[in-house]
């Protein structure tokens, strides 16, 4: 049931075994314009599905083979950054506290009322493009601090300190003007406009590097 | 087993030895006070004879071949002094039958101014008396059987205490007989309070099997096995009443537990197809507010709603068959219906008499036997009684009665139980048969629900019946059929 909208729009995976319910569900989704792509086979599911895609899963509870926590836990294991939603014909408070822990984004119960079941998939599908656009900052981020020198490096972590370039010029035992260098060096290699940017986005990763000297 | 013949040896030990003590301890008691009489009696007597010689010494009366003798008014009230004898100073030898001693006890007599014994053998019976004086010294012969066995002798004659007198290694019995063999026994030695003669009575009792109360020892032991007996019976009954009410309640939790994984399974399967139904339809209507409606995709979601209602339904089916299988019938006898309601009441006597619940039953005679199924009608009375029992919780404690009565209606037999509580609510009515539905906080609500099943089950029937004041249920079986 996939729709013909361009292949960077979000898709949703329904995994369950009962055709009834999967055919329904699916139409129901598809009436919001989420694209769906249904698996009656966990097992087919967990292997075949696309993983680099931006969208949700939905979990059915009880399924032959494999259950639905049992198939969360395997996923999340396998590092699928995708929200998983778990959908059971009856919930009960443990099952929910397992499910959570496991890490599922939500536990809904069957039957399940659409204006639920749809702002919980646009919830998760805004969670996911959120989480991946964090983690493609955070590898550019990782990029550029791997073209710094050994100097700049020192000079970012003092900076994150805060340390004034006077201050900085006796530690290093330079001259002011040539930490006025690195520093403006600093700013253009991470194309970060102010220092306020610098230290957010880079702080981490100076204090992750070794230990400046100091 | 054993403990309870444990607990009755230890009753029936303790209860002989306290017996037994007591008995002991009061004939000790006795034979102290007797030694203790006989002991003052004595020491009197011999007080007293030295009393005579001091009035004989005084008055120096004649001694004179004439009868009476002239003292004899003197010695009359004391029968145990048989001679008295004048010896005058310087008269040279005392008449035959007197002992050897008596110039030396004259003697030592008249050295120490007080009454002498002669040394004598005591074996006789005989004591020889001797108070030196001028111009004449007195002396008596006294009779030791007839000193001792006066009227305030504190011994009876048949008395099993042995009594001697001792003085110098001899010994003289006043009553009874040494028992050498006796290997416990109470003993007296007190020396007599007169120093002219200075006897010891010694007084000796052996402690006798034959002393124990043998008759209270046998009827103790008999009473604590009879009480012991009795109590065992009480704890076995009550025992026996847990267990058949705890069988009882598994049975109806044991019903409960397959209704709960019934109800399970039968979620399940309605929840799929509901599932269905329910995203279906709801996609439609999403459809149905676009401005051109898909209608081929519409279509597809109506005949999924469709499909989905037949498939819940098929499920609802198949589950009634399932219930109604029947091979699942009970197994139905002929009921003794007035034995049935003792039963029931004898498992809830506790409560009933926690309760303070007055009982008005009122079985009709000669009622023919029930057709039933036992466990399933002693789960229903029990049922019916409980309930009965808790309506009445807020009822005051004076008010609380329970009529039950039983009578014979054609076919049928009608058994009608009914409480004094507050009745059933006119809301709570049409749903008082009805899964779930409760007036109490802690009540599942399946109680009177289970009941009317079994009862159906059974080919009886259970109905609320309108005699109120209080609730009334009505229960009518059909008559067992001999034939």
């Amino acid at each position: 049931m996939t729709a013909a909208n361009a292949d960077l729009s979000p898709l949703i995976h329904l995994v369950d075994d009962d055709d009834a319910v999967r055919n329904s569900l699916a139409l129901l989704i598809s009436t919001i314009g989420l694209r769906v792509q249904t698996w009656a086979d966990p097992l087919a599911f967990s292997t075949q599905f696309d993983r680099q895609g931006i969208g949700a899963v939905v979990l059915d509870v009880r399924m032959p083979g494999i259950g639905g926590l049992a198939l969360l836990a395997q996923l999340v294991e396998q590092g699928v950054d995708h929200p998983i939603v778990l959908l059971t014909g009856h919930g009960t408070v443990d099952m929910c506290r397992r499910a959570f822990k496991a890490g599922a984004a939500e536990f809904l119960e069957k039957p399940v009322d659409d204006e639920l079941l749809l702002e919980t998939l646009q919830a998760a599908v805004r969670q996911h493009v959120r989480a991946r656009q964090q983690r493609q900052a955070d590898r550019d981020a990782q990029q550029r601090f791997a073209e710094l020198s050994p100097r700049e490096r020192q000079v970012l972590a003092l900076i994150v300190q805060g340390l004034s370039n006077k201050d900085m010029a006796r530690v290093l035992e330079l001259s002011p003007r040539t930490v006025e260098v690195h520093r403006a060096n600093l700013f253009a290699k991470l194309q970060v406009p102010s220092l306020a940017h610098l230290v957010r986005r880079y702080a981490s990763l100076a204090e992750m590097d070794a230990p400046p000297a100091a | 087993m054993a403990p309870w013949w444990l607990a009755w040896l230890v009753l029936g030990a303790a209860g002989c030895v306290w017996l037994a003590q007591q008995r002991l301890q009061q004939l000790h008691d006795s034979f102290d006070t007797d030694a203790r009489i006989a002991h003052r009696v004595l020491s009197q007597r011999m007080v007293q004879h030295e009393a005579i010689l001091a009035t004989l010494v005084l008055l120096q009366p004649e001694s004179r071949a004439t009868e009476p003798a002239p003292w004899s008014a003197l010695t009359r009230p004391y029968p145990q002094v048989r001679e008295v004898l004048r010896h005058d100073h310087g008269a040279p030898a005392w008449p035959a039958g007197w002992p050897p001693g008596m110039d030396a006890a004259l003697a030592q007599s008249r050295a120490s101014g007080h009454a002498v014994l002669a040394p004598s053998n005591l074996t006789g019976g005989q004591l020889y008396l001797v108070q030196a004086a001028t111009p004449a010294s007195f002396a008596l012969r006294l009779d030791l059987r007839t000193t001792a066995l006066a009227d305030d002798w504190p011994l009876s004659p048949g008395s099993p205490v042995h009594a001697w007198l001792a003085l110098d290694g001899q010994r003289y019995t006043i009553q009874g007989a040494a028992e050498n063999a006796a290997r416990w026994q109470w003993q007296s030695a007190k020396t007599l309070a007169a120093t002219s003669q200075p006897l010891v009575l010694h007084m000796q009792q052996a402690v006798r099997a034959a002393m124990l109360p043998w008759g209270s020892m046998l009827g103790w032991l008999a009473g604590s096995a009879a009480l012991l007996t009795a109590l065992r019976q009480l704890l076995r009954q009550r025992v026996a009443r847990r267990r058949a009410e705890q069988l009882l309640q598994l049975g109806q939790v044991a019903r409960l537990n397959t209704l709960g994984e019934l109800a399970a399974g039968m979620a399940h399967e309605l929840n799929q197809p509901l599932t269905a139904v329910l995203a279906s339809s709801q996609a439609a209507q999403r459809l149905l507010a676009e401005d051109a409606p898909d209608m081929p995709l519409l279509r597809q979601a109506l005949a999924q709603v469709v499909a989905q209602a037949r498939r819940a339904s098929d499920v609802v089916t198949r589950l009634r068959r399932l219930v109604e299988r029947p091979d699942a019938a009970m197994q139905s006898s002929a009921i003794d219906l007035p034995q049935a309601v003792i039963d029931a009441l004898h498992l809830l006597e506790p409560q009933l008499s926690a309760h303070k619940v007055h009982l008005h039953p009122q079985f009709a005679p000669g009622l023919p036997a029930a057709r039933a199924d036992a466990v399933a009608l002693q789960q229903i009375l029990h049922n019916l009684l409980t309930n009965a029992l808790q309506a009445m919780d807020t009822t005051p404690v004076g008010e609380r009665q329970l009529w039950i009565t039983l009578t014979h209606q054609g076919a049928q037999l009608l058994l009608t139980v009914r409480d004094s509580g507050p009745g059933i609510a006119p809301d709570m009515r049409p749903r008082l048969f009805t899964p779930f539905a409760t007036g109490r906080d802690r009540g599942l609500g399946l109680g009177l629900t289970l009941s009317q099943s079994l009862a159906e089950a059974m080919g009886a029937s259970l109905q609320l019946h309108d005699a109120g004041p209080g609730a009334c249920f009505a229960l009518r079986l059909p008559v067992h059929n001999t034939r």
